[in-house]
């Protein structure tokens, strides 16, 4: 799944980001997500946290739930808006611009889950624990942190493949965008750090990709 | 040790400054600060870093490095890499707030193009001082209790500034013209890269010797010349060339088909030098390749409130504030640039683009949409 880099050239284009990233993924990303929402039940509150354009919420939206969907790129949301008006599904949606380090306005024990793709691996260090914290802080007991991200694969035969596979793809997009995405590595551990407990994980064949569902426990305050 | 590493890093990006180079975002503490030091805000354009930490040297002070992704402060803000949300995660995650009594940060004044203060501070509570453009002007601006002078607001392209361009241009051309030749003429390579790095430094060091026809609008002469894309003159020069050499070689009766496609590729290069992006790389006139050119700033005097704070964020003084009645002028208005910053800054929203055809750019579409969307933004404001 190392096509992610190519993420970067669809999202300098919002308006040709959907059709790509479902080329680029050979609509693998389109089962992740089904994966995810899988958890998600009808009445729900539930953040997505980076949603850009929107395809997880709207799927979360059809289950039912009330979704909030922030993003601080202003291009995507406006596609995700027109996407969730598409679906009829606005009544559930709330799509707001904002980033991570504001999650603090949002209420204590508010969400059923907080979920996020493609998005923790763009974070710095300090943001990500600091949206770890705040994810915490906004779940309900009991509440699930659902996440799908680029990984770096631990053993190094398989890094070896996904560098060469990786590597050409950086250049590209960094020739032509300047940006490049980053994988995120041991993000098992820090959302275990952050005191979730792990439902379940399943990490693609290289390991290059990786689906968490973890749960904030019962009763013990941090 | 420390200082030649800093002369390396130097030398090294400028010849790849073309490229970002992304530092670590993030707090730095400079000396041992206290409480109540000042805390300042910069890029993560790496060079940029280092040359701040190098002002700051011997003071006591905060450093905050937003995400620009690796690119200077105000091609990033004026973009729409360095956002108010860059600026917001750096403020609430870096851990600033429990190290520090006050809430004022100094961003640098160029940053006025992205960054909105009001958003900054009821997102936040903290409170954006602009400093100095450069980075040299610091200390100063900090002894001079945080205000800056009109000559620290102000934009110039000295002549090291002109030789840093000019070698950041011609490096990167002479690398890859080097490549292709290297294939097939390999013996013009030594000829071609001098060629390359004399034109460059030639044409940014009179620089000013020119810039008086980049400068006044009626007559761009300099954008016919240094401008690639318009009214193509560049070609027909080129296509004149290879015309002359072919008729000379004619009548010689020397004619060649492999001399043709040598010479001709040759000539292509040096036009294609000549037809760089001078104006757009320089720091004091808009590229021509970018529509927002031909844009003009609109002052509206019925709003204005002469808050000034245009005149705070100009990096072209090209405005005054009178005290009665309270009311701005643009009196060095042809200096403008249309960086956007008085328009993103005025709380009032007196200030607004008009493009050539007379539609009004609303200041929210400016700072929602930036100035990155290649006429997205036109569209934008059809709809609304």
């Amino acid at each position: 799944m190392s096509t992610y880099v190519l993420m970067k050239i669809l999202e300098s284009a919002p308006n040709r980001y959907d059709r790509g990233i479902n080329i680029l993924t050979f609509g693998r990303l389109n089962k992740v997500y089904d994966r995810l929402v899988s958890h998600i039940k009808k009445d729900q509150q539930v953040l997505d946290i980076g949603c850009g354009t929107g395809e997880l919420t709207l799927k979360a939206a059809r289950k039912g739930a009330f979704v909030k969907g922030i993003d601080i790129n202003p291009q995507m949301l406006e596609i995700a808006r027109r996407k969730i008006n598409d679906a009829y599904v606005s009544d559930n949606v709330q799509l707001i611009e904002k980033g991570v380090a504001e999650l603090g306005d949002e209420n204590p024990g508010q969400y059923d889950a907080v979920m996020s793709s493609l998005c923790f691996s763009e974070l710095s260090e300090d943001e990500l624990n600091y949206t770890l914290k705040m994810i915490w802080r906004i779940l309900k007991h009991d509440g699930l942190l659902l996440i799908a991200d680029e990984t770096n694969p631990e053993i190094f035969f398989k890094k070896i493949i996904v560098g060469m596979i990786r590597i050409p793809l950086t250049i590209l997009t960094y020739l032509l965008t300047q940006t490049t995405t980053k994988a995120i590595t041991k993000l098992q551990e820090r959302i275990v750090e952050a005191g979730f407990n792990i439902i379940s994980i399943r990490r693609s064949k290289l390991d290059d990709f990786i689906e968490i569902a973890a749960k904030k426990p019962k009763g013990d305050e941090k | 040790m420390k200082s030649l590493g800093y002369i390396i890093t130097n030398i090294v990006e400028t010849l790849l400054r073309v490229i970002p180079f992304p530092a670590k975002t993030g707090m730095i503490k400079i000396g041992s600060p206290d409480r109540n030091s000042p805390v300042l805000l910069t890029c993560n354009f790496h060079l940029t870093v280092e040359r701040v930490k190098k002002q700051l040297k011997g003071m006591n002070c905060y450093l905050l490095v937003a995400n620009s992704k690796g690119i200077n402060v105000w091609c990033a803000a004026t973009g729409g890499l360095l956002t108010n949300h860059d600026v917001i995660s750096v403020l609430k995650t870096s851990g600033i707030e429990e190290l520090v009594e006050h809430k004022k940060v100094i961003l640098p004044q160029l940053a006025a193009t992205g960054i909105e203060t009001k958003v900054i501070l009821e997102k936040t509570g903290w409170r954006i001082i602009w400093g100095p453009v450069y980075a040299k002007n610091i200390p100063e601006f900090i002894n001079n209790n945080f205000n800056s002078t009109q000559e620290m607001r102000k934009v110039n392209f000295p002549l090291i500034q002109r030789f840093e361009m000019a070698v950041s241009w011609a490096f990167p051309i002479s690398l890859v013209v080097a490549f292709i030749f290297f294939f097939f003429w390999k013996e013009d390579i030594l000829l071609l890269t001098s060629l390359i790095w004399a034109l460059s430094l030639l044409i940014f060091i009179s620089f000013p010797l020119y810039s008086n026809l980049l400068n006044v609008k009626s007559k761009r002469v300099g954008f016919i010349l240094f401008d690639f894309g318009r009214g193509g003159f560049q070609i027909i020069l080129w296509a004149a060339f290879v015309t002359v050499l072919a008729a000379v070689t004619f009548f010689n009766r020397n004619f060649s088909w492999q001399v043709m496609i040598h010479w001709g590729f040759l000539s292509l290069v040096v036009i294609l030098i000549l037809s760089l992006d001078l104006a757009g790389s320089t720091p004091v006139y808009k590229s021509g390749l970018h529509e927002d050119r031909l844009l003009d700033v609109y002052l509206d005097l019925e709003k204005c409130k002469g808050a000034g704070f245009c005149e705070q964020v100009c990096p072209r003084n090209c405005y005054v504030v009178d005290k009665t009645p309270r009311k701005t002028r643009r009196p060095r208005g042809e200096l403008c640039v249309q960086c956007g910053a008085c328009i993103v800054q005025c709380p009032f929203d007196a200030l607004y683009f008009k493009n050539p055809h007379g539609d009004v750019i609303p200041p929210d579409s400016i700072r929602k949409f930036k100035l990155n969307l290649m006429g997205k933004r036109f569209i934008k404001t059809k709809n609304d």
